[in-house]
């Protein structure tokens, strides 16, 4: 056994624990289950810095089942079980998720308690369980334990953005959240199921592991007997099932109807579970198997494609939404199509790198909303704000923080996160893998409307004179909600530091720690057969080689700092768009003055209404008529078969007069009848 | 003797219970209904079984005595258990004892013959799952009806009557069909069967060469119907026999007026207890007695199971009455169970298994959340509430969590069911293009969680309004309570399977010829080959 | 000078004609005892002029027990008139209809 083993398991309990006693002894607790939470998730997050800092001082990462979901008998069948797997990459998300677990507890102490809100223990409760639900699905060792925590999340989610469930709003948006997430979950099971059926296990990691099946299958030219499909196709197709669930949860382009609407929610849960974590979930699950994806070049093109486009879709539409957390919602379907266009561009660190950066500063950017919002008692509309900078010192400096990061300004966290995946992706695109063009092109373009959106929202927010009483004299915002915003602001204009790609060609490669961290020496070998005689590991430069070998990714070696300098010059044109906009003390509505553009970056999306109708009149509709169907033809067969039986009896009983004079009629016509028949058949005598 | 024990305490608890009066009958009747449950927790630290009881495994508890002798064939008592059936078994004592503490709420008049119909039915459903004898399972079989016809036009709604004629004559036309579907095969088996165990007749059956043809007289024309031929019918007339009681699609009409008209605690019964009586006996006859009948029937059997999924999915999306989307849901999730035994693989046989075990656990836990909400509400239909979450929270939220269950939440028994039934069927050799026809069937778990949500969100959430004359109030203990045993099972068996599907596996690999597998050679070739 | 059979056979078909046009044209439930009476009684006819043809005490013997069984029919005939005048106030047999369908 590792010595990473038990705090792994102590890192996931905690907040298990914290979930199941404030369900039975929260509502006599002091805040109401604020405290056990926020126990649990300190508990949790020194548990997993602690485990990072041992991965990144050399011990090995580990993988070990822990539990027997269902056990095949005699070989027959698959074996379904839980373990952990702890490596560079699950310990990094171990982190951050309990650190914003822990600062979203505390911030809720000021946004739930003190604004005297009634089940705070369902609210804590459900907190908890989505803490342990994210934590346990980060160290997931296969993908049955994926998926199962991949639904509780779900779960999760849909209880928390339904929170205010007496209200009419938040009960649809939990459910439409639940639904458009669960079709992309079919997806994913359909894609779980293949991967038992085809390759008889499940797991991330280890000598049979799934992919270093997948990757046997892929050289090999053994057909598949259902419909001939190569090896290849397989890999493929069950690839694109996956991604469907990841598309799903990520809210990617289609599926990313139900992220605006889980606003909803309670703000902190915005911040923890539809910023920071749950959505994060999607494009975890595909870095974690990124060894499988990086077989199948097709697929790596469809998620640049997805990620490049819903990039550029969602920031246009964050561009027109009148309220604050609506833009914010635009913005998280936004960066992570960033983190897809990443994964898809084979910038595996830069993805996760983003993926990091952005978990910091979108959850500052929702608190901050939150705070806003508390502030002006509860005003979610930008236009009914303005000139808050200088009532709410620490929110506007931690909302400041969190903007440019967004806005991907240096050197803040954002700016490096996404040059480094501007810039692998381009590199790769200039490699050859023409397909990585489009997707480069949308995301770069969607730099200088992400800095357009970020600063109208910036200035609309806290910028010029109050617009509204409310904005003009907003309450002030207790120190449980500043505390975490200042520890993530901080952390926004720093966390850089991790990766400094741009610069790699100043520093030197052995300076960008979290590349380092990725591709750790440990990692060599681990995860699967040694890459000496030729398997697959966890480790980033083994996923590099992959991509190179097998789906083709060649690196044209560009300069970093020449592809930053693009992205940087962008930004300012976005800042100088919307200074030009949105300044002074009181500006336009600039939406109604673009016009045509304006409504169609609206409503450039049709796919909410699109999913509504699918839903509320195809399916309605379908359901209706097969119901009338059902009523009427194959019912009405049972019941048309009932009512002839029973007009015939009815005919015939008519018989029965009760008159004893037509029974003896009857006998003695029948009688004669007889007699006559057989007379006549048979001859009168014998 | 524990099986006899079983049958003779339920039968003499039906007894007491019916001189007994009004008053007392309802605590008197749970109270005598914990003996068999705690008969059947005892049989568990017992049990011993290993092998299919009809293939030539060992039986626990079993018991053979000759009861009489029909011409050639010695009749037995002849009962006991397997891994298929005693799962069954102890799902019925659990569900009887919760369905009649749920009954005293809404169940205010006649109660001594009510409680003594139930406990009549729970002997009856007993004898079905132990009964290793043919005429014996067949008696016991046709002995479920008469309780269960007059609890239904005894204490049902307005339409009782129409509901209760229809399940009645519906059912029996498919005792019809399998009955004629067992003599037939016992008749083909001729001299080569002395008795009619069921043991017997399926090791017959599956020995090659023993089924003769069978003359049949048509108006003094005499038919010979050769082995194959009768192989085939006896099938036919079997599945469809069972397919009433399943309910497939489009045999399936029966099931929405008997659940809603039938009072709750019978509802949980029939939907429960009643439909497993279908697929138990389709796992044992036609699977098990015929299974290369099965094999080359299994486009259209499979395509039913898939069509009684999406089609039962998609009629419950139309429906406004609360009572209706489960019983029509009821019909989605047994489709499963079909899909998963023509799979033949070790995981699609065994998860169908536990989809029985499941679906009647959450099926039950569900109709008794909304017999609580319409005994105090009186009212089902969706339009005529919302909000309700505010004022009786505890049934509210058992309601969302059986709602979650039954769309397949991880961690609850739906779930480990139906991934082990689509992984079964995902890789079936049996079914030709299996991983489509899975995925058709899968699409079931998004129609679920649309219509449940949907239904959940109209009643329970969003601002209090409530369109009948009743005032509202919390529920009382006893209606929660087994609902939260049922949900405290469901979890167990969610988060740790194999407390059933051991037993299961045992019973069922013995049916399946083989592991089938796509891959034409084994997949560790290719990685031991490796990719450079 | 003996009867041939046919004409005892002639007697019985007679009187058993006229039972049976009684019970179909009668509604007096007392004439429609009297017409069974009638039929019965052509039985016996018959009955006691085989036994005579064969010689033997059979015919005789079943003929009484006919004439037992008649008595005993006519007393609960009779009870069930009038019962049934009690509860109609009439005899007419076409009344009793209620319990038809």
């Amino acid at each position: 056994m590792s010595a990473l083993l038990d705090p792994a398991v102590g890192i996931v309990a905690c907040p298990l624990v914290a979930c199941l006693v404030t369900l039975t002894t929260g509502r006599w607790l002091p805040l109401r289950g604020a405290i056990p939470g926020l126990v649990a998730t300190a508990g949790s997050l020194g548990l997993a810095v602690w485990v990072a800092l041992r991965l990144a001082l050399g011990t090995a990462p580990t993988h070990e089942t822990v539990y027997t979901f269902v056990g095949g008998v005699d070989g027959q069948g698959v074996v379904f079980s839980f373990g952990l797997l702890v490596d560079p990459l699950s310990a990094l998300m171990l982190v951050v998720v309990s650190l914003i677990a822990v600062l979203v507890h505390l911030f809720s102490v000021g946004y739930m308690n003190e604004e005297g809100e009634s089940d705070l223990d369902r609210y804590y409760a459900g907190l908890g369980l989505f803490t342990f639900s994210m934590l346990a699905f980060v160290v997931a060792d296969n993908l049955l334990m994926a998926f199962v925590f991949f639904e509780l999340l779900g779960l999760c989610s849909y209880l928390l953005v339904g929170f205010w469930f007496r209200d009419p709003g938040p009960p649809s948006a939990a459910k439409k959240a639940f639904l458009v997430t669960r079709l992309g979950d079919y997806f994913l099971l359909v894609g779980v199921v293949a991967v038992f059926a085809t390759f008889g296990s499940g797991a991330f990691a280890g000598p049979d592991s799934f992919v270093t099946a997948a990757e046997g299958v892929v050289d090999s030219d053994t057909g598949y007997t259902f419909l001939d499909l190569s090896g290849q196709q397989v890999v493929d197709g069950i690839g694109l099932l996956v991604l469907g669930g990841a598309i799903g949860k990520s809210a990617q382009f289609p599926l990313h109807t139900w992220l605006p609407d889980a606003m909803e929610g309670p703000t902190p849960v915005s911040a923890l579970v539809h910023a920071a974590t749950m959505v994060a979930a999607g494009v975890y699950l595909l870095a974690r198997m990124y060894g499988f994806y990086a077989l199948s070049p097709t697929v790596l093109a469809v998620i640049a494609l997805v990620g490049g486009f819903t990039a550029l879709f969602a920031a246009t539409r964050a561009l027109v939404e009148q309220e604050l957390k609506q833009v914010l919602a635009y913005s998280t379907i936004s960066q992570y199509g960033y983190v897809m266009l990443a994964l898809g561009g084979g910038g595996y660190v830069a993805a996760v790198f983003h993926l990091t950066t952005h978990a910091v500063f979108k959850s500052l950017l929702f608190l901050g909303a939150g705070a806003v919002i508390v502030a002006t008692r509860h005003e979610e509309d930008m236009w009914e704000m303005g000139g808050l900078r200088e009532r709410l010192p620490v929110t506007y400096y931690g909302f400041l923080a969190g903007s440019l990061a967004l806005a991907g300004v240096f050197p803040f966290a954002g700016f490096w996160s996404k040059d480094e995946l501007l810039f692998e992706t381009l590199d790769h695109a200039a490699g050859g893998v023409s397909v990585l063009w489009v997707a480069y092109a949308m995301g770069l373009l969607a730099v200088a409307v992400t800095v357009l959106y970020t600063v109208r929202m910036l200035l609309l927010t806290f910028h010029g004179d109050p617009r509204t009483d409310r904005a003009a004299d907003p309450d002030s915002v207790g120190w449980t909600m500043q505390a975490p915003m200042v520890v993530l602001g901080v952390l926004a204009a720093v966390a850089g530091v991790l990766n400094l790609g741009t610069l790699r060609g100043v520093l030197g490669e052995e300076t960008l720690l979290l590349a380092e961290f990725l591709s750790g020496e440990t990692l060599e070998g681990f995860g699967g057969l040694t890459t000496e005689n030729g398997g697959f590991a966890l480790s980033a430069g083994q996923y590099a080689e992959t991509l190179h070998d097998a789906a083709g990714y060649e690196a044209a070696g560009l300069s970093p700092v020449l592809s930053g300098m693009v992205a940087l010059a962008l930004a300012f044109a976005g800042v100088a768009g919307a200074v030009l906009l949105y300044r002074g003390d009181d500006p336009d509505t600039h939406v109604a003055r673009l016009g045509r553009l304006g409504s169609v970056l609206a409503n450039n999306d049709h796919q909410d209404e699109f999913q509504v109708w699918l839903a509320s009149s195809v399916a309605r509709r379908a359901a209706l008529a097969a119901n009338r169907f059902d009523r009427g033809i194959v019912d009405g067969v049972v019941n048309g078969l009932g009512a002839v039986a029973l007009s015939l009896g009815g005919r015939f009983r008519r018989i029965q007069t009760g008159l004893v004079s037509n029974y003896t009629a009857m006998l003695v016509l029948g009688l004669t009848l007889l007699l006559l028949v057989f007379g006549l058949t048979e001859g009168w005598w014998v | 003797m524990f099986v006899e024990g079983l049958l003779a305490v339920t039968l003499a608890s039906a007894v007491v219970v019916a001189v007994a009066p009004d008053r007392y009958a309802a605590k008197l009747a749970t109270g005598l209904s914990l003996l068999p449950l705690g008969g059947v927790a005892l049989m568990w630290t017992r049990f011993d079984a290993s092998g299919n009881a009809l293939t030539g495994g060992d039986i626990a508890f079993e018991t053979r005595e000759t009861w009489f002798q029909l011409g050639q064939y010695s009749v037995d008592w002849h009962v006991g258990l397997d891994g298929v059936s005693f799962p069954l078994l102890g799902l019925t004592v659990v569900l009887v004892t919760a369905a009649l503490v749920s009954a005293w709420t809404p169940i205010t008049e006649r109660e001594s013959e009510f409680y003594t119909l139930v406990l009549l039915l729970e002997t009856a459903l007993i004898g079905v799952f132990t009964a290793l004898d043919l005429v014996l399972w067949f008696v016991f079989w046709e002995f479920v009806l008469v309780p269960m016809y007059v609890l239904i036009a005894g204490w049902g709604g307005p339409r009782r009557n129409y509901a209760a004629v229809k399940f009645l004559v519906y059912t029996n036309l498919g005792s019809l069909l399998l009955f004629t579907g067992l003599f037939a095969l016992v008749l083909g088996l001729g001299d080569s069967l002395s008795a009619l165990s069921m043991p017997d007749i399926a090791q017959t059956l599956r020995a090659d060469g023993q089924l003769d043809g069978l003359d049949v007289d048509v108006v003094g024309q005499s038919i010979t119907v050769g082995p194959d031929g009768l192989r085939l019918g006896a099938f036919l007339l079997l599945f469809f026999g069972f397919a009433v009681k399943v309910p497939v699609v489009p045999l399936h009409t029966w099931l929405p007026d008997a659940h809603v008209e039938a009072p709750t605690p019978v509802s949980v019964i029939l939907a429960g207890v009643l439909l497993k009586m279908g697929t138990y006996a389709l796992l044992r006859f036609n699977f098990t007695m015929l299974p290369g009948v099965a094999r080359d029937l299994a486009v259209p059997l499979v395509s039913l199971g898939v069509v009684s999924v999406v089609y039962g999915a998609t009629l419950a999306l139309a429906q406004q009455d609360l009572k209706r989307i489960v019983a029509y849901s009821s019909i989605s999730s047994m489709g499963y169970v079909v899909v998963g035994l023509v799979a033949f693989t070790p995981h699609g046989m065994g998860g169908a298994t536990l989809q029985m075990i499941s679906h009647g656990l959450i099926s039950g836990l569900l109709f008794m959340a909304v017999g609580v909400i319409y005994n105090t509400t009186h009212t089902r239909m969706l339009g005529d509430m919302s909000g309700l979450a505010d004022r009786m929270p505890w049934t509210a939220w058992i309601l969302v969590a059986g709602a979650f269950g039954y769309m397949g939440l991880p961690l609850m028994s739906g779930f480990a069911a139906e991934l082990l039934v689509f992984v079964g069927a995902f890789d079936a050799a049996a079914i030709p293009a299996a991983p489509l026809v899975t995925a058709v069937a899968m699409f079931g778990i998004v129609v679920v969680a649309g219509y449940l949500l949907w239904g959940v969100q109209r009643s329970l959430f969003g601002p209090y309004r409530l369109d009948t004359d009743h005032d509202i109030g919390r529920a009382p203990a006893h209606d929660i309570a087994p609902m939260l045993v049922l949900l405290g099972l469901v979890v167990a068996l969610g988060v740790n399977p194999d407390l059933v599907y051991d037993v299961v596996q045992e019973a069922v690999s013995p049916l399946v010829d083989g592991g089938a597998t796509v891959w034409p050679t084994d997949i560790t070739d290719h990685v031991q080959g490796g990719r450079r | 000078m003996t009867v041939p059979l046919e004409g005892y056979l002639l007697l019985s078909a007679a009187v058993f004609c006229i039972g049976v046009f009684g019970v179909l044209v009668r509604r007096n439930a007392l004439l429609f005892l009297m017409s069974v009476e009638l039929m019965l009684n052509a039985a016996n006819i018959n009955l006691v002029a085989f036994g005579l043809e064969y010689g033997n005490l059979t015919g005789q013997l079943f003929a009484l027990f006919v004439i037992a069984l008649a008595a005993a029919e006519v007393a609960v005939g009779i009870g069930i008139i009038v019962s049934f005048d009690r509860n109609f106030e009439s005899i007419d047999v076409t009344d009793a209809v209620t319990m038809r369908w």
